[in-house]
C-alpha cells in the first residue's frame, strides 16, 4: 500500500466509520440523544477533515455531504427518520467499501465518482429545500478559493472591460476556474452548459490542459479542457450552480484593478498632452461628467491599437463608476501623459477597504516586501487586536501577540529597531489599557490606514493560497519513518504472534532445567549443582510465566469488538422481517485472545440471524400469546474460569422437542427407538448436529440449508464448545464456551502403544475411570462397559492408531485405564495404558509433507526433548 | 538528504534553541501529517488528542507553539484556548487554529477564543511551515 500516513487513515477511517454506525443505530432509537448526534457528527467530520489530505475526491464529496445532512440533524432542522438511517448507513457502507479499496489498492474503485455523484444526490434530497441556500458557505469553503489568478492577463481587453463595468456599477466579481474530470462526460456533465447557465459572464476562456494529441491518438470522450471564467455573480450562486462539481472547481473575488492592464503600441502625438492638461483640472474639480466628454472625443480620434486608446478604454471604464476613484483616474491619465509604459495590472492608488492582494507576489509593507503568508499573519494579529474584548481579556491577548509578532520579527530576521519599537508600543499598550498603541504601529507596518478587519478577515480566509494545491503532494511528504502516536500502539499481529512463538520456545527450554537438574545429581553426583538448578528454574519459571501472561494480554481484546456489529445488524434483519427487537449487550468489554475473538464473528452472526430469523415470532403471535410485541436479544459475554462464555438469549418461542424428534426421525438422524428414550434437553441438542435444520423453508436470511453445524464447527475449531437450551414458549439460550486464549492448550497425557505419550485435549476429556476387565462387555466385534447407568463403547486407543495391543495390565490389577472422552455429543471410553500428568503445551500444528495426516492435531516439545503428539479426537472417532 | 541535513543545522544556528510545538486534533492522520511536516521542519512536535488533554499538556511542558482543531471530543478547541488565555501561567503562547470551515465568522470566532492565527484544512505542507517557523520566531 501507499504511504505510512494513508496506511494511518485506512486504519483511522474504519474506526471513525465503526463509531458514526454505532452512534446512528443510538441516534435512531433516542433521537434526542445530544451526545450521540455529537459523536455521530465528530466523526464524519474528522473523516472529511482527514480524506482532505488525500486526492479522493469522490470520497471527500460524500462524506461532505453526509456531515451536512448530519448538522442539518444536529440543528434540528432536520428529523432522523428510520429511512434516512438506511441513506446514511449505506453511505457508510459505500465509504467504508472505499477504504477497503485504499487499502488493497490505494486509490478508489471503478465508478467511485457516478457512485458518490448518485449517493450525494440522495443525501441532498433529505435536506430541508431551503436547506442548501443556508448551507451554501460549507460548500464555498469547500470549493477552495482560487488565490492565484495569473490569467487575468490572458482575457482580451473588450471581455475585461466589460467586466470591469459591471464591477464599476456594484457586481461582485469572480474569477472561475473549472477543470473537469477526464470521464466528466460519461457522468453526464457538461462544462459548457454549466456556464452558459451563468446570468452574467463576461469571459469564458476554454483552454486544453495539455498540449492536443495526434489525431490519430485523440480520445475524443476524454475531456481535456481548462475552463476559466470572470463573471459578475455573487458566490453563492456560482457555487449552487456548480455544486456537484465542488472539488474541480475553484472560485476567487476579484477586485477589479486587477483586470486593468493597459497595453498597445507607443505614439507621441501632441494631442495627449493637450488632453492631460485639460484633464488634470477636472479631476481635481471632480467634474466627471466634463472628463467623460473628453476621454469619448479622444477615443475617437485614437487609433484602436495604441497604448494611449487602451488607457483611454479604461479610462471611459473606471468613469463609469457613479463615484470614481481618483487614484485609478489619475493612474491612467500618468499613462496617457508618459505614453510609452505598459501599465499592468494597475495598482489601486487609494486601496479599496475590501481588497487584499491574493497575489503571491510580496507584499509591500513598511517592513519590506513580506511574502502573504508573513503579511496575513501581521494581519492577525492586527485583527485579534481590534476585536471588541472584554477589558479582562486585553492584557491576556496583547500577551500573545505581543509573543507571536516578536517571533515574526525574530523569524523574518529583522532588526533590532523594529522590535525595539513593538515592545514600546505593547508596554504602552499594557500601561493605557487599551491596544490602540500597539495597533497603531501594526498598522504603520502594513501600510494601512483606518479599521480594515474585515478585509483581514477575507484575507484569512484565502490563506492556502500561494501554493498551487496539489493534495496528493501531502501524503507524499513522508517518505522517511515517522514517529507513532503515544499512548495507544497499533502493532502488526505477526509482531506480536512472533513473540509468542519465543515464549513459547522459552517455557520448553525451561522445562529441560528440571532434567538436568536430575542428571547434576545421579550422573555426575553433584547434589548441591542439581538444587542450584532447580532454584534457577524456579526463578525462570516465573519469569517465563509472567511473560507469556503479559505478552497474551496484549493479544487479548474486548468482546465488543464483535458485538458491536450486531445493533447495525440487527436492526437491518428485524426491519426486514417487520419484527420490533431491542438488542441488550451485556459484558462487552470481557476480553479474550484475538484469534477467539475472530473465530467467535461467524458462529455468533448465525445465532444471532437464527434467533431473530426462527426465534422471535411476529408481533402478531406475540400478541396472540400476550408476550409484549417489543421482542428482546441478549447479547452476553462473561468469563467463567478459564473460559469465556457468549451467551445468545431470546424471549422468542423456543425450541419444541418434539417437532425437532419428528425431524431428526424424518432426516434419518435418529432412529424411533432412540427418539423415544431422547429427553427434552436431548432433543434439543440435536440442532447441533451435522445436516440438521428445522428451519420449514429456507429463508433469505437464515438456514441457507446449513444449520447450526457450521456454528459447532467453528466453535471446536476455536478449540470451544457450543450448548443450546429452550423452554417452549419462553426462548432459547445458545451459550459458546470457548478458552480465553488459543496460544496454549491443557492437555492429559496418556501412555499408549508401549510406552509412547500421547496428549489429548483437555476439552474432550469428561473423566478418567478404571474399569475391571470383568466390567468390560464385548457386544460381538465391539466392547463396551456401563459407567453410572449408561453404556459407553469403549475403544482402544492402540487399535486406533494402528499400534500393537500391549499385553499390559496397568500397575498389576486386573484394571484397565479408560479415559471417557465426549466428541460430537457422545461419549465414548478410550483405553489407555495408563494416565501420566494433565500440562499446558504450546500446540504447532504439522506443517509440510505431515500436515495431511489425519487424526493428529499437531506436536508439542516436552521438557526432556522429546515430542507429544496431540491427537485429534474427532478426525479419529 | 544532505540538503535537508544543513537545513536542519542552520535552523539550529541561527534560531532560538529547538522550538517545541504542540498539536492538538483529534484526527490520528492529522496529528500524523502535522508531526511529519512539522518534524521535516526541524520542530519537536507533541500530540493531545483533545482539548482536555491539550490543556494539560501546555500546563506541564513549556511549548513555543500550539496548534489546534477546534471539533473535538470531550473539550473542543475553543474551551481549550479560552483557559489557554485566562491562565497567566500560558496565556502567551502563540496559538493556531485549524478547522475545515472557511468562513468569516469562524475566523473571528477562533481569533475571540484566542488564536492568534486561523488555517483552514485541508493545510498545506509547506503554508504550515511557514506558519509555524514565523509563528514560533524558528529564522530559515
Amino acid at each position: 500500500m501507499g504511504t505510512p500516513l494513508l496506511e494511518r487513515f485506512v486504519g483511522e477511517a474504519r474506526d471513525l466509520l465503526q463509531a458514526a454506525a454505532s452512534a446512528l443505530l443510538v441516534l435512531e432509537k433516542q433521537a434526542t440523544d445530544e451526545a450521540a448526534i455529537n459523536d455521530v457528527f465528530r466523526s464524519v467530520h474528522t473523516l472529511k477533515g482527514s480524506v482532505g489530505l488525500f486526492d479522493f475526491p469522490a470520497f471527500t464529496k460524500l462524506v461532505h455531504a453526509g456531515e451536512d445532512v448530519l448538522s442539518a440533524v444536529r440543528d434540528g432542522k432536520l428529523g432522523l427518520t428510520s429511512d434516512l438511517v438506511d441513506v446514511l448507513l449505506d453511505v457508510l457502507d459505500q465509504v467504508g467499501a472505499w477504504v477497503d479499496d485504499i487499502d488493497g489498492t490505494g486509490a478508489l474503485a471503478q465508478g467511485a465518482d457516478g457512485i458518490s455523484k448518485e449517493m450525494t444526490a440522495r443525501l441532498r434530497t433529505a435536506l430541508p429545500a431551503d436547506y442548501g441556500a443556508a448551507q451554501a458557505s460549507p460548500v464555498a469553503a469547500h470549493a477552495g478559493d482560487l488565490t492565484r489568478v495569473d490569467w487575468l492577463g490572458a482575457i482580451p481587453e473588450a471581455e475585461r472591460l466589460s467586466a470591469f463595468r459591471a464591477a464599476m456599477i456594484g457586481a461582485d466579481l469572480q474569477a472561475i476556474e473549472y477543470v473537469p474530470l477526464d470521464d466528466c462526460f460519461f457522468s453526464g456533465e457538461d462544462p459548457f452548459i454549466l456556464f452558459r447557465q451563468l446570468a452574467d459572464l463576461h469571459s469564458l476562456v476554454v483552454e486544453p490542459t495539455e498540449p492536443w494529441p495526434s489525431m490519430e491518438a485523440l480520445d475524443p470522450y476524454r475531456c481535456v479542457l481548462r475552463f476559466r471564467a470572470l463573471a459578475a455573480a455573487p458566490p453563492v450562486e456560482i457555487e449552487t450552480l456548480f455544486r456537484y462539481v465542488v472539488e474541480q472547481m475553484r472560485i476567487a473575488p476579484i477586485s477589479p484593478h486587477a483586470l486593468v492592464s493597459v497595453t498597445g503600441g507607443a505614439s507621441g502625438s501632441p494631442v495627449y498632452g493637450d488632453f492631460v492638461d485639460q484633464a488634470r483640472p477636472l479631476v481635481l474639480a471632480g467634474d466627471w461628467s466634463a472628463l467623460k466628454r473628453a476621454v469619448g472625443a479622444l477615443l475617437q480620434l485614437t487609433a484602436p491599437a495604441l497604448l494611449s486608446a487602451s488607457a483611454l478604454r479604461w479610462l471611459e471604464a473606471v468613469l463609469t463608476a457613479p463615484a470614481p476613484d481618483k487614484g485609478w483616474v489619475n493612474a491612467l491619465i500618468d499613462c496617457i501623459a508618459e505614453g510609452e509604459e505598459d501599465l499592468h495590472p494597475l495598482e489601486p492608488r487609494t486601496p479599496p477597504s475590501a481588497d487584499i492582494p491574493n497575489l503571491a507576489a510580496p507584499i509591500p509593507t513598511a517592513l519590506g516586501g513580506l511574502s502573504p503568508t508573513a503579511a496575513r499573519i501581521l494581519q492577525s494579529q492586527r485583527t485579534i487586536l481590534g476585536l471588541s474584548l472584554p477589558a479582562a481579556g486585553l492584557a491576556s491577548r496583547l500577551d500573545s501577540v505581543a509573543r507571536t509578532v516578536e517571533n515574526f520579527l525574530a523569524s523574518e530576521g529583522l532588526g533590532a529597531a523594529e522590535s525595539t519599537a513593538w515592545s514600546a508600543a505593547v508596554d504602552a499598550a499594557m500601561v493605557e489599557g487599551d491596544c490602540a498603541p500597539a495597533i497603531d504601529l501594526l498598522d504603520q507596518w502594513l501600510l494601512v490606514g483606518g479599521d480594515s478587519t474585515e478585509a483581514v478577515i477575507a484575507a484569512v480566509m484565502m490563506a492556502g493560497g500561494d501554493l498551487p494545491r496539489s493534495r496528493p503532494e501531502a501524503g507524499e511528504h513522508l517518505g522517511h519513518e515517522i514517529k507513532q502516536a503515544s499512548r495507544i500502539l497499533k502493532v502488526d499481529q505477526a509482531k506480536v504472534d512472533a513473540l509468542m512463538n519465543l515464549i513459547g520456545e522459552l517455557v520448553v527450554s525451561k522445562n529441560s532445567l528440571p532434567f538436568l537438574a536430575k542428571r547434576a545429581d545421579e550422573v555426575h553426583g553433584s547434589r548441591e549443582m542439581s538444587r542450584e538448578i532447580k532454584e534457577l528454574h524456579a526463578v525462570i519459571d516465573r519469569l517465563a510465566q509472567e511473560m507469556q501472561s503479559a505478552i497474551m494480554a496484549v493479544r487479548m481484546l474486548p468482546v465488543s469488538e464483535v458485538f458491536d456489529r450486531f445493533p447495525r445488524l440487527v436492526r437491518d434483519v428485524a426491519r426486514k422481517l417487520d419484527k420490533h427487537i431491542d438488542l441488550v449487550i451485556e459484558g462487552g468489554d470481557t476480553a479474550a485472545d484475538k484469534n477467539i475473538i475472530e473465530s467467535l464473528g461467524d458462529p455468533l452472526l448465525h445465532i444471532v440471524r437464527n434467533a431473530i430469523d426462527h426465534g422471535i415470532e411476529t408481533a402478531a403471535e406475540r400478541e396472540a400469546v400476550s408476550k409484549p410485541t417489543q421482542a428482546t436479544v441478549w447479547l452476553r459475554a462473561f468469563q467463567e474460569s478459564d473460559q469465556v462464555v457468549i451467551e445468545v438469549v431470546d424471549d422468542g418461542r423456543g425450541i419444541d422437542p418434539e417437532k425437532i424428534k419428528a425431524s431428526a426421525l424424518a432426516k434419518g438422524v435418529i432412529d424411533e427407538d432412540r427418539a423415544a428414550r431422547l429427553s427434552d434437553q436431548e432433543a434439543v441438542n440435536l440442532v447441533l448436529i451435522p445436516g440438521f435444520s428445522t428451519a420449514a423453508k429456507v429463508s433469505d436470511l437464515s438456514g441457507r440449508g446449513v444449520g447450526m453445524d457450521v456454528v459447532v464447527t467453528g466453535v471446536e475449531k476455536a478449540g470451544g464448545s457450543v450448548t443450546v437450551t429452550s423452554k417452549t414458549g419462553e426462548g432459547t439460550t445458545v451459550r459458546l464456551s470457548l478458552p480465553l486464549s488459543m496460544a496454549v492448550t491443557r492437555v492429559m497425557v496418556v501412555e499408549a502403544g508401549g510406552g509412547m505419550l500421547f496428549g489429548i485435549p483437555m476439552d474432550h476429556i469428561v473423566e478418567t475411570v478404571r474399569v475391571h476387565r470383568d466390567n468390560v462387555r464385548r457386544f460381538k466385534q465391539a466392547e463396551a462397559f456401563v459407567l453410572r447407568d449408561a453404556v459407553v463403547p469403549l475403544i482402544r486407543l492402540d487399535h486406533l492408531l494402528g499400534e500393537q495391543s500391549q499385553v499390559w495390565f496397568g500397575d498389576g490389577s486386573e484394571e484397565d485405564a479408560v479415559l471417557v472422552v465426549r466428541v460430537g455429543g457422545n461419549m465414548v471410553g478410550l483405553m489407555v495404558d495408563n494416565f501420566r500428568e494433565g500440562m499446558d503445551i504450546i500446540l504447532k500444528p504439522f506443517d509440510g509433507i505431515l500436515s495431511c495426516i489425519q487424526g493428529y492435531s499437531g506436536s508439542a516439545l516436552l521438557g526432556d526433548g522429546r515430542v507429544l503428539l496431540v491427537l485429534n479426537l474427532k478426525e479419529l472417532l | 538528504m544532505n540538503q535537508l541535513k544543513s537545513r536542519e543545522r542552520t535552523i539550529r544556528e541561527v534560531s532560538k534553541a529547538t522550538a517545541r510545538v504542540l498539536v492538538v486534533d483529534d484526527g490520528i492522520t492529522q496529528r500524523m501529517f502535522y508531526r511529519s511536516v512539522l518534524e521535516t521542519a526541524g520542530f519537536v512536535v507533541e500530540e493531545a488528542v483533545n482539548g482536555m488533554e491539550g490543556y494539560e499538556m501546555a500546563l506541564i511542558h513549556p511549548f513555543d507553539l500550539l496548534i489546534v482543531d477546534i471539533n473535538m471530543p470531550k473539550m473542543d478547541g475553543y474551551a481549550m484556548m479560552r483557559m489557554i488565555r485566562s491562565d497567566a501561567a500560558v496565556r502567551m503562547v502563540p496559538a493556531v487554529m485549524v478547522s475545515t470551515e472557511g468562513e468569516a465568522s469562524d475566523v473571528v470566532k477562533a481569533f475571540e477564543a484566542g488564536a492568534n492565527y486561523y488555517l483552514q484544512k485541508p493545510v498545506q505542507p509547506d503554508e504550515l511551515t511557514d506558519v509555524a517557523r514565523m509563528i514560533a520566531g524558528v529564522a530559515l
